[in-house]
């Protein structure tokens, strides 16, 4: 069941990039494992991961998907590529 | 501007339109409301029967259209209204919405989409996935450049009279860039820590979360960015503009004295404030008391000021600005403020133990001494002033009682302010005007007699006049009495400036340039008695214009508030969503005590966990925040907030309508669940995630990112059913579903497709073909309708069917995701496009085609002709065919009306 408006989720994703960041420092999660340690509804979560992915912040891992669930992964900055 | 064919829209029907008129030789004006040509064909991922990808056949003929010599393309614009002449041309008025970026520069880099703080569901993937506020319409584009969408200015924007982008920082905020809040707020003044504390925050009384469980805390996010960044940095990271090698005096040291100094040290020229007092900062550092403003914030924000090189010089009262020119400045600012008190003219005013709110508020400031423990005070005034100073009282230990003339509903001091006071134990006297002050047998003031009012009319103000009752009178014992009924300029200051009646300083409103060529003036000293931020907002534009005297230009473009959009109205913006849910602010309150004694500042700060919690409210009410931080990463410098809309007259000699269609919407048929159940999605949408420009990395479901494995197609959803008034076959929804299939077969070869259709309109060429080839592949149709759909909790769909084929029984089914086949509606536009006569509609309300069967593309008024889906469903081929038809006759039309107009072309 959806719980919020998809405009008031989307209008979240800003606030979620360094909580999402921080989750994702410790490795690869799927978007329910990400959903579970935020404790937002995962279709919320996938909301915010797709927005950063589309932005070039986050990446899926290629081929993934064999429990079913892309796992996602931060990409470096270009400060962190050179670093 | 003359052309020889207007064509509305630029789908696919549009833009074929444009391009045989164009190739015929004849000009085309094409109005697309959006920011790229190319309509809905463009978002698909392949077209039937072929599988052709649908960028590869529509790209080149977008960038055909927008660089064909002979096509004007007018993206991002609306026909408002098009006029048949006396002679049987077309006048049409079009809007081109401003873009806020300079597409001549603009290199559609996408670094301003990165930048952006404001993101919004994507229209071009409907809203299966976020854009930004500043963003390129998609990644095929024609034109690729970017647009700032922006609904007007945001009510909290609109209501700072310094022009501070409140709905900017706290944007900006959300982003997590606290430093860039900070110095976005430094461009309008240097008083951040200050307004954070002490502004009436106008902001707050207009937000539009205050319609529902209430305002953000804009004014404390200032504060919570002004106390990160002092704790943070040395200094306010601003470096001016290189020396203009000009001087510039400030009279004054107030808000407007101090922001008009810091501007114009920003743009490089060598500022000296001259300040009578003996320390800067005006009513900041000498009325403001302590618990509201403290001292060390008041230092903080001048020490801004300074750091850019600003000199300041204290007890050193100016009163010839004349002679200020003299001595070699190139311009003067007079920020003198409003430092003399009105007098109550009533007798006994002159007894000791009277005194004004301004002078008592800045004895205490000064350090004075004053124990009124004890002692009863009465301050008489309903103003700020008023407030402050019983609220000061209150903390020297007195009884203070605030007499006023009218009622509670009349007092002009900020009702925060005065329900700050209540809760501190001031006690009001309404509809009580002191006569006069009775003293002791020494001389010093023991009471007020007071005449008590009721109230009549109201006066020129509109507030309701007090009246005297007859013989009604009131003693009220005090030991002080605090006069704080109004404060006025001292005009007679400047014998060579001249003041009005009030003393108020005379000079033009919108430039502040006064009779005395280089002399501006800012803030109370003009406006008589405001407050910080309009003080602030005054300084800004004194500056402004003192800054373009200077350099010879014309004293005007102060964009900051003169020249805003609209302020958004707030119905409309919450009507952006079909819900709200419920977000209880959870910032700390004060904690007032009845029996204040000390003068520690009152407000705690937001904690990083309020403050967040506090944006995360924001509704974005202007969609863009403007927050800046697109122009400061914009390598083409290509972004320009000022921009306006156009309106553009064009005269034409036919009109080709190519709006093309609507989508059902199916939130219409609540049984199946979309809108409520994220895994219930339409086919507009899974074409969106089967594209190559898809929004997900794959085909996922919307609930938690599942690769779907069993997948449902319920077909003629909202066609061919009169329970929603559309008994019309959408032709396209057949076709379009077997596509799908095959191509979700192709990306998720685990993947079931069962469809629940009606019957399969296969009527085209190669069409039945097609939909062999999608059962050779191995999709299951299963005729029968669907009645209802039902949610699991792991977000799987138990979709509830009628098998047809086996008795028609109804038989339950299992599904990761369910795919509604969506019909085709009208687009309603088309037939209110014209002025004094609608386009005639067909009886299910498309643009009807009198002579359909012998002259296609006709319509009812002469010279206007349909492409494409505008006249009913239709697929791509037919739509181009269509557009064929409709062209032959407006090029028949322009060749009766002007043989000699066409412009020879060569084709290819
Ligand atoms: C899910 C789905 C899949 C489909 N798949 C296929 C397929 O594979 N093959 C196929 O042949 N067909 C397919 N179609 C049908 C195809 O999309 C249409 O045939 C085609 O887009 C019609 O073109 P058009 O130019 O008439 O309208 P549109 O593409 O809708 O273009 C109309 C344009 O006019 C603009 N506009 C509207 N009002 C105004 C105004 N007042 N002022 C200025 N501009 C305005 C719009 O922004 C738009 O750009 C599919 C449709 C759907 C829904
Ligand atoms: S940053 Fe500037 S150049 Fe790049 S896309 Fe945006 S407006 Fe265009
Ligand atoms: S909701 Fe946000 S943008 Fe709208 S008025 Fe309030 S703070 Fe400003």
């Amino acid at each position: 069941m959806r719980e919020r408006d998809r405009r008031e989720v989307i209008r979240d994703e800003p606030l979620m990039h360094a909580p999402i960041r921080r989750e994702l420092a410790g490795g690869p999660l799927t978007v329910p494992e990400l959903a579970e340690r935020l404790g937002r509804p995962p279709e919320e979560v996938l909301l915010w991961v797709m927005g950063m992915r589309r932005y070039r912040q986050v990446v899926e891992v290629p081929d993934s998907d064999d429990e079913g669930y892309f796992r996602y992964q931060l990409v470096a900055s270009d400060e962190e590529v050179l670093a | 501007m003359k052309f020889d064919a207007l064509v509305v829209g630029g789908g696919i029907a549009g833009m074929e339109s444009s391009l045989k008129l164009a190739d015929m030789g004849y000009s085309v004006a094409l109005v697309e409301r959006q920011a790229s040509v190319g309509g809905r064909m463009i978002l698909l991922s392949k077209v039937f029967p072929t599988l052709d990808c649908a960028s590869c056949i529509s790209g080149p003929k977008m960038s055909s259209t927008v660089n064909h010599p002979n096509i004007t393309t007018f993206t991002t614009s609306e026909v408002e209204g098009i006029r048949r002449q006396s002679d049987g041309t077309f006048a049409a008025t079009v809007r081109q919405r401003a873009k806020y970026v300079d597409w001549s520069a603009c290199t559609g880099c996408q670094d301003c989409e990165v930048a952006c703080t404001v993101a919004v569901p994507d229209q071009f993937n409907y809203d299966l996935a976020a854009r930004r506020a500043a963003y390129i319409a998609f990644p095929q584009a024609v034109p690729k450049k970017a647009v700032l969408e922006r609904a007007g200015t945001s009510p909290c924007t609109d209501a700072c009279p310094a022009g501070i982008k409140a709905h900017g920082y706290v944007a900006l905020i959300r982003d997590g860039r606290y430093e860039e809040a900070f110095q976005l707020i430094l461009e309008a003044t240097p008083l951040v820590a200050t307004l954070g504390r002490a502004c009436y925050a106008p902001c707050e009384e207009s937000c539009t979360r205050g319609d529902l469980e209430g305002t953000l805390p804009i004014r404390r996010l200032k504060r919570f960015v002004a106390d990160w960044h002092y704790a943070t940095y040395d200094g306010p990271g601003v470096e001016p503009a290189a020396p203009t090698g000009q001087r510039v005096a400030v009279v004054g040291s107030g808000p407007a004295g101090l922001t008009a100094a810091w501007q114009l040290a920003r743009r490089g020229h060598a500022v000296t404030i001259f300040e009578a007092a003996h320390e800067p900062g005006g009513f900041l550092r000498y009325a403001l008391p302590e618990y509201r403003l403290p001292r060390a914030a008041v230092d903080q924000d001048i020490a801004n000021v300074t750091a850019l090189g600003v000199e300041i010089v204290v007890d050193h009262p100016v009163d010839d600005v004349a002679g200020l020119r003299a001595a070699g400045y190139d311009a003067v600012v007079v920020a003198t403020g409003t430092p003399l008190a009105q007098s109550l003219h009533i007798p006994g005013e002159q007894h000791a133990g009277v005194t004004s709110g301004l002078a008592f508020l800045r004895a205490v400031r000064e350090g004075e001494s004053w124990d009124l423990s004890g002692r009863t005070v009465v301050v008489v005034g309903g103003g700020n002033v008023a407030m402050d100073a019983a609220r000061t009282a209150r903390r020297l230990g007195a009884a203070v009682t605030v007499v006023y003339r009218r009622s509670r509903g009349e007092m002009p001091a900020n009702h925060v302010e005065a329900e700050d006071a209540e809760q501190e134990g001031v006690s009001f006297a309404f509809l009580l005007a002191p006569a006069e002050v009775v003293a002791d047998a020494a001389g010093h003031a023991s009471a007020v007699r007071c005449q008590e009012m009721r109230l009549g009319p109201p006066d020129a103000s509109g507030r309701r006049r007090p009246e005297a009752i007859p013989g009604a009178e009131r003693v009220v014992a005090c030991d002080l009495v605090i006069s704080a009924i109004g404060l006025r300029p001292d005009g007679d200051a400047f014998a060579a400036l001249s003041h009005d009646g009030s003393g108020a300083l005379v000079a033009d409103p919108t430039t502040l340039a006064t009779a005395l060529p280089g002399v501006f003036v800012a803030g109370d000293a003009v406006t008589g008695p405001s407050d910080i931020t309009r003080a602030v907002g005054q300084g800004r534009r004194a500056a402004h214009m003192l800054d373009r005297w200077l350099r010879g230009e014309p004293l005007d473009g102060f964009h900051a508030l003169d020249d805003r959009l609209a302020v958004v109205d707030h119905a409309a913006v919450l009507a952006r969503q079909r819900t709200h849910s419920r977000r209880d602010p959870a910032v700390s309150g004060i904690d007032f005590s009845v029996t204040p004694h000390d003068f520690a500042e009152l407000e705690p700060a937001l904690t990083e966990v309020e403050a967040l919690d506090g944006v995360s409210r924001c509704l974005d009410c202007g969609v863009c925040s403007e927050c800046g931080a697109c122009s400061r990463v914009c390598p083409a410098d290509a972004i320009h907030l000022e921009q306006h809309d156009e309106m553009l007259d064009l005269e034409v000699d036919t009109v080709v309508v190519a709006t093309g269609y609507e989508l059902f919407d199916a939130y219409q048929k609540p049984e199946y669940g979309y809108g409520t159940f994220p895994n219930v999605i339409t086919a507009t949408e899974m074409d969106r995630l089967l594209a190559p420009t898809r929004p997900f990395n794959t085909v996922l479901r919307p609930s938690d990112g599942k690769v779907p494995e069993r997948v449902a197609y319920v077909s003629c959803v909202g066609s061919r059913d009169r329970t929603v008034d559309n008994p019309l076959c959408s032709k396209i929804c057949c076709m379009y579903s077997i596509k799908q299939h095959q191509l979700i077969m192709g990306a998720l070869p685990l993947a079931d497709v069962t469809t629940h259709y009606m019957d399969m309109r296969a009527a085209g060429k190669r069409y039945e073909e097609f939909f062999s080839q999608g059962k050779d592949m191995g999709a299951t149709y299963i005729k029968g309708r669907v009645a209802k759909i039902e949610e699991k909790d792991n977000g799987d769909l138990r979709v509830f069917y009628e098998d047809i084929e086996n008795g028609g029984r109804v038989v339950e089914a299992e599904y990761d995701l369910v795919v509604l086949s969506v019909g085709v509606r009208p687009n309603p536009d088309a037939l209110h496009l014209f002025d004094e006569e609608d386009l005639a509609a067909s009886e299910f309300r498309f643009v009807a085609e009198p002579a359909g069967d012998h002259s296609p593309g006709r319509t009812s008024i002469p010279g206007v002709y349909v492409a494409g889906a505008s006249s009913g469903a239709k697929d791509i081929v037919d739509s181009i065919m269509h557009a064929g038809a409709a062209v032959a006759q407006a090029a028949a039309t322009l060749e009766v009306a002007h043989p000699r107009r066409r412009v020879p072309l060569e084709v290819h």
